[in-house]
């Protein structure tokens, strides 16, 4: 028995270091967003201060204000999901529930777009960009984005599809017109948890993005993920402003997270083959 | 299904409805797959090819007067290039170290978590944090508020500890050891998640069996649980090193490959040559060697996957 | 000359833009300013009036107090311009990116002095020296460009023709602990060899004291910065014989006390470091002295974070084992992109002149009403002026005349290679330096592996 208590000490506290692993690394720099500028050079680090707004005040209302960088990621990011949902619901359909030409190759090709390394892609992309003057501009990224989204949501609304009965089936015997409404309006509703997860990943992998981001942003594409070295400037690192945006950045997705945490499971399994934009 | 070869309606009489209605449904599944295929090509496939003739040339944004084709003239220089072969050893040590200590933490806390009877989703709940966070935030918080000397509360508890304070980022084996807890911190989290999965879809009446046998608990693992497991752990290995390979924004946010080179791994050489010294061609044969060292992996991780 | 009346849709716009940046309205004063200071020149300022320009600049107080003022600029002028701020680390790459698509995207940017040589080659820039002498454009009497800084000119200077106007800029000079030196009755070092023994005498890690910090942190404008000014004063020469080189006997010499210096003397984690670490440090009391921009001194003599105000000294860079002192100097120029229409060029211009007149100097300087004071303004009299020298004075001992001194005469225009190819030589030595510091590499061995990969691109 007293082994077993012994025992019992020792998995709780290792599974405790873990939790604290963790959480540790976002709680503090949430934390330091709450300090003044002095508490958060204070040595030690402080763990009890009277908390301020100050540096969220100054980070979105300041005159460094990244509202317009929280904007300009959502609309990244909400650009990416629309144009990947719309290409991507009829084809994973198709590949799923229909008898098509080449299916094992175009499986096969999709999946193979999943390896290329990004930055194998961003050198020609910027050159091509650069010819039809796309640099910075939504356009430009959004396409971009989809050559991570694109096979990631297929992929992923595939295994949805495969889920559905037989039955369903009976639509085949419709024509074109009538068949796209049968996948619209009877089809589509049975996935919608499929869909809904896909949404949250193509979203938060497009939240995150940071090497195109780096190389195509600039002038009117400026997501918040590019933006934060600012508050690493030449002349000083603004630290609880820096804890504010980072916290900010963080917000949607943790948020996002949250919510679809029991697909999340899925969705990494069946999309990290890659993992997106995520690195 | 397999006698439909031809399309079209039969000559003379009748359309058969069976081959009518296949006819229709490969058309139909034609257009719903083809502006997803046309964009697909679009965006990977055509940069592709674009950057392996890239590759062909000297490309310089300094120089565009020296721009021309070169054949295989970036290869070579790339094959007697010490800073290639570093950043080539530099991403071995970083994916392979990042993905057996993600597989063995995740498992290992999988294990443990999977016995608790309450308290469960308390872990799915927090191990969902890092997951979903950029990796360049997550770099930005460890570089500053965790690793700086003096100020970052790894550096405070290394000196409560006894340790002293080190130069976190600015050693080169210290910061290869950073940007591969870093990644390890962010990414564990995954493969616990599916490691927890798995063993929650494990069978239980093997595992009653093995207790009339009274097997130890170690032996049950290795014997049952294990062997089990291993198609989840190999997927796992496979998806984390795919990532793996392909990681940039942290070690970009981080280090930027410093101190020196000690962190740069291949994708950060490539991209420090494509877009800091602006040599795009041969920025474009070191991304080709990427692409070349990924597909080598990955062939030998699926190959691994059937030996089985 | 046109008198300008501001017109309602002025002062809406200016109303505006204080709504949207709360910041603005500290300096509302500036809105309803004179502007008679700018319309006593001879030109028409309003003769682009309608067109829009982007500015692209880092983020730093010194560009903050020149988009402060800038309501002033569009009133006077009928110009709009809209603020593009870019990270330091992302700018050069992004203002790369934008001249050679050709798009016009940033009208004019905070230019790296390094990087005119490559502009030029491909004519991404336009040549000003024009600009300058059409007097529909410039009033050479108002504006006055012989006042700008000569070191900062020249070096923003290719082949003899001008492609960027310095807004503001530093020049590197000794600071040290006064309190420290005079207790152990040092002297500010005189010759390098001296600034090493200061460094020993002072240097005491049980105490987290450190003698001193050079820039650790790999980068062209980071440990290259230093290391050029050590390699000119050790008797380096980029191109002996006309021909490129970074390795070489003298080259050796200047990295060896480099590294010496840094792994003795210096805290381990300014391997790392760049200015504003070495400048919190310093304010902190653990270094005793650096060697960096004069610009520095404002961290260290703000009494928010500094712990050292009043016990600081400065002079100017020790000299080498040839005799010759050599400063690393800096400045933000403006260009102008040559993408544009013609027109927008003109409004370009314009707005150039005006960052870079004497009276914006002054406003965004010591006549600015919010806290931050710039310290690196672009003209000679105003380093004369009472005022201005009394405000930076206050900085410490000495620092207006250490600063016009190493501007005058410790700088040298070829201290780093100026040639297209810069942004590769810049990183490739930035990594070789770091590589010698760390002990990645030897000192010969980390040179000579930078300059076997930079000949071929030289040779092209």
């Amino acid at each position: 028995m007293k082994g077993n208590k012994l025992r019992l000490a020792l998995l709780l506290g290792a599974s405790g270091l873990f939790l604290l692993a963790w959480i540790f690394p976002i709680f503090w720099s949430l934390l330091n967003a709450f300090k003044s500028e002095q508490d958060v050079l204070a040595y030690p680090p402080k763990l009890i201060f009277t908390p301020t707004l100050a540096a969220f005040r100054d980070v979105l209302f300041g005159p460094t204000s990244i509202v317009p960088n929280l904007i300009s990621s959502f609309i990244i990011s909400i650009g990416t999901t629309v144009v990947t949902m719309v290409l991507a619901i009829p084809a994973a359909y198709a590949l799923a529930r229909l008898r098509v030409p080449g299916k094992k190759w175009s499986g096969f090709y999709v999946l193979a777009t999943q390896m290329l390394p990004p930055v194998g892609i961003i050198i020609p992309y910027f050159l091509i960009l650069r010819d039809i003057g796309w640099i910075d501009t939504y356009q430009g990224i959004i396409l971009i984005y989809l050559s991570f989204s694109l096979p990631f949501a297929i992929w992923l609304l595939v295994s949805y599809f495969e889920d559905l009965p037989f039955e369903m089936e009976e639509a085949a015997f419709l024509d074109g017109a009538s068949r796209l409404m049968t996948l619209w309006r009877i089809i589509l509703p049975q996935v919608r948890g499929g869909v809904a997860v896909t949404v949250v990943f193509v979203f938060l992998n497009a939240w995150n993005e940071f090497l195109f981001a780096v190389v195509l942003s600039g002038n009117v594409v400026r997501p918040v993920t590019i933006s934060m070295f600012n508050f690493v400037s030449v002349e000083q690192t603004l630290w609880s402003k820096l804890a504010a945006v980072s916290a900010l950045a963080m917000l949607p997705v943790i948020i996002l997270g949250i919510i679809a945490q029991k697909h999340i499971v899925k969705g990494l399994t069946v999309g990290a083959v890659k993992g997106g934009g995520r690195r | 299904m397999t006698k439909a070869t031809t399309l079209g309606v039969p000559a003379g009489g009748r359309a058969d409805p069976a081959r009518m209605m296949e006819g229709r449904e490969r058309r139909f599944a034609a257009a719903l797959l083809a502006p997803a295929f046309l964009a697909l090509m679009a965006t990977t496939t055509f940069p592709l090819l674009h950057l392996g003739w890239t590759s062909l040339h000297r490309m310089d944004l300094a120089m565009p007067y020296m721009d021309g084709f070169v054949g295989l003239d970036n290869y070579r220089e790339l094959l007697g290039d010490p800073r290639f072969w570093s950043a080539l050893g530099v991403s071995l040590v970083y994916t392979f170290s990042t993905v057996i200590l993600q597989v063995a933490l995740g498992l290992a806390l999988a294990l443990l978590v999977n016995g608790m009877r309450r308290g469960q989703a308390l872990f799915r709940i927090v191990a969902i944090l890092p997951v979903v966070l950029s990796p360049a935030v997550v770099g930005m918080v460890w570089r500053t508020f965790m690793l700086t000397p003096e100020f970052g509360v790894v550096d405070y508890l290394s000196m409560t500890a006894g340790l002293g304070s080190h130069n976190w980022l600015g050693d080169p084996s210290l910061a290869l050891l950073s940007v591969v807890v870093i990644h390890t911190w962010q990414w564990t989290p995954f493969a616990f998640m599916v490691l927890l999965a798995s063993l929650a879809a494990l069978p239980e009446d093997i595992y009653e069996a093995a207790r009339i046998d009274r097997a130890s608990p170690w032996l049950c693992f290795l014997r049952i649980t294990l062997p089990l497991l291993r198609p989840a752990i190999v997927m796992v290995i496979i998806m984390r090193t795919m990532v793996a390979l392909t990681a940039f924004a942290a070690i970009f946010t981080v280090t930027g490959g410093g101190p020196g080179t000690a962190t740069e791994i291949l994708n950060l050489y490539a991209y420090r040559k494509s877009f800091t010294e602006l040599s795009m061609g041969y920025g474009s044969a070191l991304a080709v060697a990427l692409l070349i060292f990924t597909l080598v992996v990955t062939g030998v991780l699926f190959a691994l996957r059937r030996a089985k | 000359m046109t008198s300008v009346k501001p017109t309602r849709r002025h002062v809406l716009q200016a109303g505006l833009a204080a709504v949207a940046f709360p910041a603005l309205i500290r300096s509302a004063g500036a809105l309803t300013a004179d502007l008679a200071p700018y319309t006593s020149a001879k030109i028409d300022w309003r003769q682009a009036s309608g067109e829009q320009i982007t500015v692209a600049v880092i983020p730093a107080s010194y560009f903050d107090n020149l988009i402060a003022l800038s309501p002033q600029f569009e009133a006077l002028t009928g110009i709009s311009v809209r603020f593009e701020k870019i990270p330091p680390a992302q700018i050069r790459q992004k203002a790369v990116i934008d001249l050679t698509s050709k798009a016009g995207g940033y009208s004019t940017h905070a230019a790296d002095p390094m990087y005119y040589a490559l502009y030029a080659a491909n004519k991404w820039v336009e040549p000003l020296d024009p600009y300058l002498k059409d007097a529909a454009l410039t009033d050479p009497a108002w504006f006055q460009p012989d006042d700008i800084i000569p070191a900062w000119r020249n070096a923003n200077v290719v082949d003899g023709k001008l492609y960027g106007v310095p807004y503001d800029g530093e020049v590197t000079v000794q600071v040290y602990r006064k309190d420290l030196y005079d207790a152990k009755g040092l002297k500010a070092a005189d010759t390098l060899e001296d600034f090493v023994s200061n460094a020993a005498a002072l240097n005491d890690p049980g105490n987290r004291l450190w003698g001193t910090a050079l820039r650790g942190v790999a980068g062209a404008g980071q440990n290259v910065y230093i290391y050029s000014s050590l390699f000119r004063e050790f008797g380096g020469d980029w191109f002996p014989g006309g021909k490129f080189r970074v390795n070489g006997p003298e080259a050796e010499a200047a990295l060896a006390w480099y590294v010496d210096v840094m792994r003795k003397y210096a805290p381990t984690a300014a391997q790392n470091w760049n200015w504003p670490d070495i400048a919190d440090a310093f304010s902190q009391g653990t270094v005793a002295s650096y060697i960096d921009a004069n610009t520095s001194a404002s961290v260290i003599t703000n009494p928010e974070k500094s712990k050292v105000v009043g016990k600081i000294g400065f002079a100017r860079w020790p000299k080498g084992p040839t005799g010759k002192r050599v400063s690393s100097i800096w400045n933000w120029g403006f260009p102008i992109n040559a993408a544009l229409p013609e027109k927008r060029k003109k409004a370009t211009w314009l707005f150039i002149q005006w960052a870079a007149s004497l009276p914006t100097q002054a406003l965004t300087s010591y006549q600015f009403s919010g806290p931050a004071k710039r310290s690196g303004v672009n003209r000679l009299s105003l380093w004369k002026n009472p005022d201005y020298v009394k405000l930076m004075n206050s900085f410490g001992d000495n620092f207006v005349a250490t600063t016009l001194e190493a501007l005058e005469q410790d700088t040298d225009v070829n201290w780093r290679p100026r040639v297209p190819q810069w942004p590769a030589i810049g990183d490739t030595l930035a990594t070789a330096i770091q590589q010698a510091l760390v002990g990645q590499a030897t000192t010969k061995a980390a040179l000579d592996e930078a300059q076997r990969r930079l000949e071929p691109m030289m040779r092209g």
